[in-house]
């Protein structure tokens, strides 16, 4: 994404300032909009999160209100609420990062020796329907399908598992495999295509070659097309570092309930709870662990391309 | 003339088909490998398709029986009905909803496409100030306020409890306007400089030069916007959570859904109720499920192109 911004930048003729805007000026008129609105909903927020070292009251302002320094950053990690979202936090998102990532990867390679082109394309059809289907929605099915007398519970129970209502579980890794799962399930055929499409670029030439040289179908997915979309994979990579940190956990706001917060509470859901939840809004501590969460994805997303970069491997910027 | 050109793609078609196969040995891993991969195809076509078909199903089945019922419903429990369609066509507040979904969904996707093709012009020219624009657009994707902050300006505007905080925020994002750049980018400069030197003004340079070669990309946009605004659930929650003549389609769903046990509680309960929760999934998802496919190509463009998704 950002690469594609670096690679189409060319070199302009410089203007003096004043010519520049001479001639320029519509085209910084046109960038008004986006301007204002990007600087109304994203940068003003930034000094919103100042609200972290103050006791914030409404009654009296942003810049009104009483100035504690770190103390809520104190409360936040001495309090246990905290750490336990943290844990659920990390966990989740390693989840989503390894095997969550690897899925669509593999759906992609069994894309890639599927020899009917009609079957390949109507299962791709297919498994992109779960993407279009709304977060509210998908977990309204979870929660039918793992009710005590969901299709899910009553296929578990043939394998001796006991029925129950599985999201109400407290026990360890129940909501983590539910989540997963539920993730993989969303994204596998959509999470796929851009490796499906870095597969489809890759040489027929090399294929030919090392059949002629009597390589089966396996040896050349493993040693030719794994090594071809390596880039690709370490991208993404990259990109879902720092994102799985932070997105997605809304949904959890929809299946979770107070007997499986031990396991499901994570940073984004404390959050939400510290501010809208009913008779709560402790709107400091809230931003404060909002605040902790932003550093925190951001750090990875910059170590990760930092890392992958040194390996001499592709990067975001 | 039609007659050649189709012969000719189908002896292509072959050709790619049956190319690497006359080279190779098939061999019995072969021929597993083959299985095996058309079996994991079939069994996630499977997963994807089911739940939605169940719901479908379930949505034409006699409530009192399918209560009881347990695991998949494949084909309607008991004698099928449109039962839980006639609660949802009588309940004003999922009615009100769908039409606050469809005027959110609408009036978003325009702003967004308006911001985002506008912006993408002006990152695309070559002007002194491009670079410090582009970053200017790009950081926040870097780094955010977060939940609270990003409330507390909605709150100052004047937004909270009305229609605008469901609309304005998050109708575009860094990303649409830089995809929208690269596809300025692409245009051939020999265009935009013959527009210009007739004389045409940036607007209308842009309008009705720029713009219509930057649509492919556009059009593309605006498919994103529509499915992540159809969808969309947690703004209406954070912002307008006790005006239920704004909530969304989708709000009403996750309240329907939660609350459809209590309706058992009384003496004399009418279970074509307990449909309506199926049925109006299957209203507010139906729509897209069916439009899609024929925006497949586009759609995966999208992704390859923008990686919109990330």
């Amino acid at each position: 994404m950002a690469a594609k911004a670096k690679a189409v930048k060319v070199a302009a003729p410089k203007l003096s300032w004043k010519r520049d805007f001479q001639r320029n000026w519509p085209v910084y008129v046109l960038f008004l909009p986006a301007f204002l609105y990007t600087l109304v909903l994203n940068y003003t927020p930034l000094v919103g999160l100042l609200m972290a070292f103050e006791n914030y009251s409404q009654a009296r302002g942003l810049f009104g209100s009483q100035w504690v320094g770190f103390q809520n950053f104190i409360d936040l990690f001495t309090g246990e609420e905290f750490f336990r979202a943290l844990k659920n936090t990390v966990i989740i998102s390693t989840l989503k990062c390894t095997i969550g990532f690897i899925m669509p990867i593999g759906f992609a390679l069994v894309l890639s020796l599927v020899r009917n082109k009609k079957f390949k394309r109507i299962t791709q059809t297919f498994s992109y329907m779960p993407n279009f289907i709304a977060a509210v929605v998908v977990v309204a099915l979870v929660q039918n399908f793992l009710s005590d007398h969901g299709a899910i519970t009553m296929l578990l129970a043939k394998f001796g598992l006991p029925v129950q209502n599985w999201l109400a579980n407290p026990d360890v890794p129940v909501f983590w495999v539910i989540y997963l799962v539920m993730g993989i399930w969303q994204g596998l055929g959509w999470g796929s295509i851009m490796y499906v499409s870095a597969i489809a670029t890759v040489s027929g030439d090399l294929h030919e070659a090392a059949a002629i040289d009597g390589a089966t179908r396996m040896q050349r997915l493993f040693k030719i097309t794994l090594p071809c979309i390596r880039p690709m994979i370490v991208m993404m990579f990259v990109i879902g570092v720092g994102i799985n940190f932070i997105a997605g956990f809304d949904t959890i706001l929809l299946m979770y309930m107070p007997s499986t917060y031990e396991v499901a509470d994570t940073l984004y859901t404390y959050t939400y709870r510290m501010a809208f939840a009913a008779g709560a809004s402790n709107y400091g501590l809230s931003t404060a662990s909002g605040l902790f969460q932003s550093i925190v994805a951001t750090t990875l997303l910059v170590g990760s391309n930092a890392i992958s970069r040194k390996m001499g491997e592709s990067s975001l910027f | 003339m039609m007659q050649k050109a189709k012969a000719k793609k189908v002896k292509k078609y072959k050709m790619e088909e049956y190319t690497p196969s006359m080279i190779e040995n098939p061999s019995v891993v072969d021929r597993v490998v083959d299985v095996v991969v058309i079996l994991i195809c079939i069994l996630v076509a499977f997963c994807s398709f089911i739940p939605m078909w169940h719901v479908a199903m379930s949505s034409l089945s006699n409530g009192k029986l399918l209560i009881t019922h347990e695991g998949l419903v494949l084909l309607p429990i008991g004698e099928w009905t449109l039962a839980g369609y006639q609660h949802l066509f009588k309940n004003s507040g999922i009615l009100q909803g769908y039409a606050n979904s469809l005027i959110n969904t609408a009036a978003a996707t325009g702003l967004g496409f308006a911001i985002s093709a506008v912006t993408g012009y002006a990152l695309s020219r070559q002007t002194r100030l491009k670079g410090v624009m582009t970053a200017f657009i790009m950081f926040p994707m870097l780094f955010s306020g977060g939940l609270v902050p990003t409330y507390m300006v909605i709150r100052s505007l004047g937004w909270v409890g009305t229609r605008w905080a469901l609309i304005i925020p998050g109708c575009t994002n860094a990303m649409f306007s830089i995809m929208m750049m690269n596809a300025y980018n692409s245009v051939p400069a020999s265009l935009y400089e013959a527009a210009r030197i007739d004389g045409a003004s940036h607007f209308r340079t842009m309008l009705q030069v720029m713009l219509p070669q930057a649509m492919n990309m556009g059009s593309v946009m605006i498919l994103q916007t529509v499915v992540a605004q159809w969808n969309s659930w947690l703004n209406a929650k954070i912002y307008v959570p006790n005006n239920k003549a704004l909530w969304p389609l989708q709000l009403w769903i996750n309240t329907i859904v939660a609350d459809n046990e209590n309706f058992l509680r009384t003496a004399n309960p009418d279970y074509g109720r307990y449909l309506i929760q199926y049925a109006v999934i299957m209203a507010a998802t139906l729509p897209l499920l069916v439009t899609f496919p024929f925006f497949q190509d586009k759609l995966e463009h999208a992704v390859i192109g923008g990686g919109v998704k990330g």
